[in-house]
C-alpha cells in the first residue's frame, strides 16, 4: 500500500470522526478549547502509532480467539504510560482533559485500527496509518474545537499561543456560551458531518 | 395543508380549519398581550417584535428557497413563531439576539426536520432556550412604564429567595411588573386563552392541568409564605400563563390524546414546580415544556385507544 | 449518607446525565437508538453492568491502593469489566436464554462503552465509599437509559414523519436531535433538592 493513499484515507476519504463515525464521546466532549483538541488529538496519535507497530509486530504471534483481549491489554498499557506522562510534564493538560485521557482505552478508533489494519498489515504500513489515521482525529478535533472556542468564548488558542493566553476576538459577554457546552459538541459535529456528506454528494454528482 | 400538522397516532379529533385559519387566530389571541408590552415598554419591544417575526418568516423563505421545495410563508406559523419568541424576551435585549433566536427557531428546530408538523420541539421555546447562551443580556430587566420600582427585579427572581415580591398580586394581574414582553399581564393572556378556547382552536385540557399541578404544588408547599398568596403569585408571575396558553397547546409538540393531554399538562406543571424551587434558572416554564414534548410519543402511545393486534399491524 | 446518596442519584440522572453532560457512552447512544425496543435493552444491560462494575472495581481499587500499584488502575479496570461483561454474557445464557438472545449482540459491545470505564474512573477519582459507588453505578446507568429511551422515542416519531435534508439524514440529525434534548436538559442544571 502506498504512503499517498494511507495518509489520504485517514484525514480525507476514511477519515475515523467524519466518514466512519468513530470516537465521538472524545471529539464533542473535549473539544471546548484549542488546547484541549490538540492535546488530545496529539496523545491519541502517539498511542495509535504505538499500539499499531506493537499489535503489527506481534499479529502472526496472537492467537485470533483472545485476539480483542490482547489489543485492549497492549491499549491500556500504552495509554497508562501516556497518562503518566502527561501528568508528570503537562498537568495543566491532564487536568483539564481529566477522564476522558484514561479513557482512551475504549476509543473505538484505537481498536478498530487494529482490528482493520494493523492485524492485516507490516509494520511500516501500521505506523504510517497509525500516523495518518491520528492526524486525521487530531484535523477534525482542532477543527471543532476552534469553532466552538471562537464562537463559544470569543478567543482563539487560549493556552496555546501569545504566551498561553491566546487571542481574545471579541468580548466574551457577545459569545454564544452553549457552544461550550454538550448541546454545542452535539450541535457542531452534527453540522460538520453534514457537511462532510453534503462535499461528498457534491463531488458524486460531479464523478457521474 | 391538513395533513401537515397531523403526525401524531389516532383518533385525530380535530376540527374542519386549515393551518392559515388557526395560525390566524392564534395571532389574534396573541394580540392583547403584545399590546400590553408595546405599552408598558415602549417602542424597544415594538422593535424587538418586528425583528423577531421579520426573522422568522426571511429564514423560513430563504430556507424553502434554497432546498428548493414548496414556499410556506402563507400559512403564517413563521410569523406566529416569531411574535412567540419575542414575547419570552426580555424588553432590553439588544436587537440581534431575536435575529438568532429566529434563526435557530425555523432553520435548526422546525425546518430540518422539514418543516411545520415535523419539528418535535416548539421552535420559540427551543430557540428562548438557545439563547439563554447570552445570560447577561436575557437576564437583564427593566421596569415598566407607570411602576416607581427601586429595582427592575422581577417578582420570580424575588421568589427565588423564597420572599413575595413587592408588586401587589393586582399589578401583577394587569401587567405592573417587569419582565418579558409578553408575559407581563395576566389579563391579557387570559383574554387571549378565552378567544382561543371559544375558536375551538385549542382544548382546555393542557392549559388546565398545567396550570391546576401548579396551583396545588406551591400551594401545598408555600416555602414558609402564606399558602394562597404564594401560589397566586406563583400561578401570575413567569411565563407560567404564556406557557400554559400559548406553548404547551401548540399542536405538533403537543399529545394527540385528551388524556394524553392531561398527563402532558401535569408534567409541564411538576416540572416548572422543581426548576423554579430547586435548579439554577429562575423560570422553568420554557424547559419544562421542552422536556415533556420528548415524552409526547409515549404519553401518545400510553393514551391512544388501540384496538387489538393494531401494534402488530403497524410494525408489519 | 441519605442525603448524598440522594444528590448523587439526582446529579447522575438528569443533572450531569451521562449523556447529555458528561458524553460517555455516545456511540451506544447513536448506534442502538433507531428501535424503541432494542434501546430499552441496551439501556438495561448497561445499567446492570455499571452497578456490577462499580461494586467489583471498588474492590479491585481497594486492593491496587494496598499493593501501591494504583497506576495499573486504567488496565485493571478495563479488564474487569472485560471479564464481567463476559461473566453476564455466559450466566445468560444458562440462566436465561430468552433474555440473552434479545440482549446477545450488544453484550459484547459494552465492554468498549465509555460509560462503564467512566464511571468507575469517577468513582475513584471523587473517592467515593462503596455504598456510593454502588448508587452512582445504578443511577448513572439509569440516567443513561433514560437518555437512550427518550432518544430512541423522538427518533422513531422522526422517522415517521422527518423529512430530513439530503446531507443531514443518518447520523447529522441524530446529533442536532441529540443537542435539542441536551438543551432541554439544560433546564436541571444546578438543580439540588437538598
Amino acid at each position: 500500500m502506498n504512503p499517498g493513499k494511507i495518509f489520504k484515507d485517514g484525514l480525507l476519504t476514511n477519515n475515523p470522526v467524519l466518514v466512519q463515525l468513530l470516537g465521538m464521546c472524545s471529539t464533542m466532549a473535549i473539544t471546548t478549547s484549542l488546547f484541549n483538541g490538540l492535546g488530545m488529538g496529539l496523545s491519541v496519535t502517539v498511542i495509535l502509532c504505538c499500539c499499531n507497530v506493537c499489535i503489527s509486530l506481534l499479529r502472526k504471534l496472537i492467537p485470533s480467539t483472545v485476539r480483542i483481549a490482547v489489543y485492549v491489554v497492549i491499549i491500556a498499557g500504552f495509554v497508562t504510560i501516556v497518562d503518566l506522562l502527561l501528568q508528570a510534564f503537562l498537568p495543566a493538560l491532564s487536568e483539564s482533559l481529566g477522564v476522558f485521557i484514561p479513557l482512551i482505552v475504549v476509543n473505538c478508533i484505537i481498536i478498530g485500527r487494529a482490528e482493520a489494519f494493523a492485524s492485516r498489515h507490516s509494520v511500516g504500513e501500521a505506523l504510517l496509518d497509525g500516523l495518518a489515521q491520528g492526524l486525521g482525529y487530531t484535523a477534525v478535533l482542532v477543527i471543532m474545537s476552534v469553532v466552538r472556542e471562537l464562537l463559544g468564548s470569543g478567543s482563539f488558542g487560549a493556552g496555546v499561543f501569545n504566551g498561553g493566553k491566546g487571542w481574545q476576538l471579541f468580548p466574551a459577554g457577545y459569545a454564544c456560551s452553549y457552544l461550550t457546552l454538550p448541546f454545542g459538541g452535539f450541535m457542531t459535529l452534527g453540522c460538520l458531518i453534514a457537511l462532510v456528506q453534503f462535499l461528498r454528494s457534491k463531488k458524486g454528482e460531479a464523478e457521474k | 395543508m391538513e395533513d401537515r400538522l397531523l403526525v401524531s397516532a389516532p383518533p385525530h379529533v380535530r376540527g374542519g380549519d386549515d393551518t392559515q385559519s388557526i395560525m390566524l387566530r392564534v395571532i389574534i389571541a396573541l394580540t392583547p398581550a403584545l399590546l400590553v408590552g408595546f405599552w408598558r415598554f415602549g417602542l424597544p419591544t415594538l422593535m424587538i417584535t418586528a425583528v423577531s417575526v421579520g426573522s422568522c418568516v426571511f429564514f423560513e423563505w430563504g430556507y424553502r428557497r434554497l432546498a428548493r421545495k414548496s414556499c410556506t410563508l402563507g400559512d403564517y406559523s413563521a410569523v406566529v413563531t416569531g411574535l412567540l419568541l419575542s414575547m419570552t424576551l426580555s424588553p432590553a435585549v439588544p436587537l440581534w439576539l431575536p435575529l438568532i433566536g429566529g434563526f435557530f427557531a425555523i432553520v435548526v428546530v422546525k425546518q430540518l426536520y422539514g418543516g411545520l408538523g415535523k419539528n418535535f420541539m416548539n421552535p420559540a421555546l427551543a430557540a428562548r432556550c438557545f439563547l439563554f447562551s447570552w445570560a447577561a443580556l436575557m437576564n437583564s430587566w427593566v421596569s415598566p412604564r407607570g411602576v416607581d420600582a427601586v429595582s427592575s427585579a422581577t417578582p420570580l427572581s424575588v421568589m427565588k429567595g423564597m420572599a413575595l415580591p413587592a408588586e401587589s398580586p393586582m399589578d401583577c394581574f394587569l401587567g405592573l411588573r417587569a419582565g418579558c414582553i409578553g408575559e407581563i399581564s395576566a389579563a391579557a393572556l387570559l383574554l387571549g386563552g378565552a378567544y382561543l378556547l371559544l375558536t375551538k382552536v385549542i382544548r382546555p385540557h393542557i392549559p388546565l392541568s398545567y396550570l391546576l399541578t401548579v396551583a396545588v404544588l406551591t400551594f401545598l408547599f408555600p416555602r414558609g409564605n402564606e399558602r394562597l398568596t404564594w401560589m397566586l403569585y406563583q400561578l401570575l408571575s413567569g411565563g407560567l400563563l404564556l406557557g400554559a396558553v400559548f406553548m404547551a397547546t401548540d399542536y405538533v409538540t403537543s399529545p394527540g390524546t385528551d388524556r394524553g393531554r392531561v398527563l402532558y399538562g401535569i408534567g409541564c406543571g411538576v416540572i416548572t414546580v422543581v426548576i423554579r424551587y430547586f435548579g439554577s434558572y429562575p423560570e422553568g416554564v420554557s424547559f419544562s415544556i421542552l422536556i415533556m414534548n420528548l415524552l409526547v410519543w409515549l404519553l401518545d402511545k400510553w393514551t391512544t385507544p388501540r384496538a387489538f393486534g393494531y401494534k402488530k399491524e403497524a410494525n408489519t | 449518607m441519605l442525603t448524598k446518596l440522594i444528590s448523587i442519584s439526582l446529579s447522575a440522572i438528569l443533572v450531569e446525565n451521562f449523556i447529555f453532560s458528561k458524553f460517555l457512552g455516545i456511540c451506544p447512544f447513536l448506534g442502538v437508538s433507531k428501535k424503541m425496543d432494542t434501546a430499552l435493552c441496551m439501556g438495561l444491560a448497561v445499567t446492570f453492568v455499571m452497578t456490577l462494575a462499580s461494586a467489583v472495581c471498588w474492590g479491585v481499587n481497594l486492593l491496587l491502593v494496598r499493593l501501591e500499584l494504583a497506576y495499573m488502575q486504567t488496565l485493571a479496570f478495563i479488564l474487569v469489566i472485560a471479564s464481567l461483561v463476559q461473566f453476564v454474557e455466559l450466566f445468560l445464557r444458562k440462566k436465561s436464554p430468552a433474555l440473552y438472545r434479545s440482549l446477545g449482540i450488544y453484550l459484547p459491545l459494552i465492554t468498549t462503552n465509555c460509560a462503564v470505564l467512566g464511571v468507575v474512573l469517577l468513582n475513584v477519582q471523587e473517592s467515593y465509599g462503596f455504598l456510593e459507588s454502588v448508587v452512582y453505578g445504578i443511577t448513572g446507568g439509569l440516567g443513561f437509559l433514560l437518555a437512550i429511551t427518550l432518544f430512541s422515542g423522538v427518533r422513531e416519531r422522526l422517522d415517521y414523519s422527518a423529512e430530513v435534508p439530503e446531507c443531514f439524514e443518518g447520523f447529522p440529525i441524530a446529533l442536532i436531535t441529540a443537542g435539542l434534548i441536551a438543551l432541554a436538559f439544560m433546564g436541571f442544571s444546578g438543580l439540588k433538592m437538598v
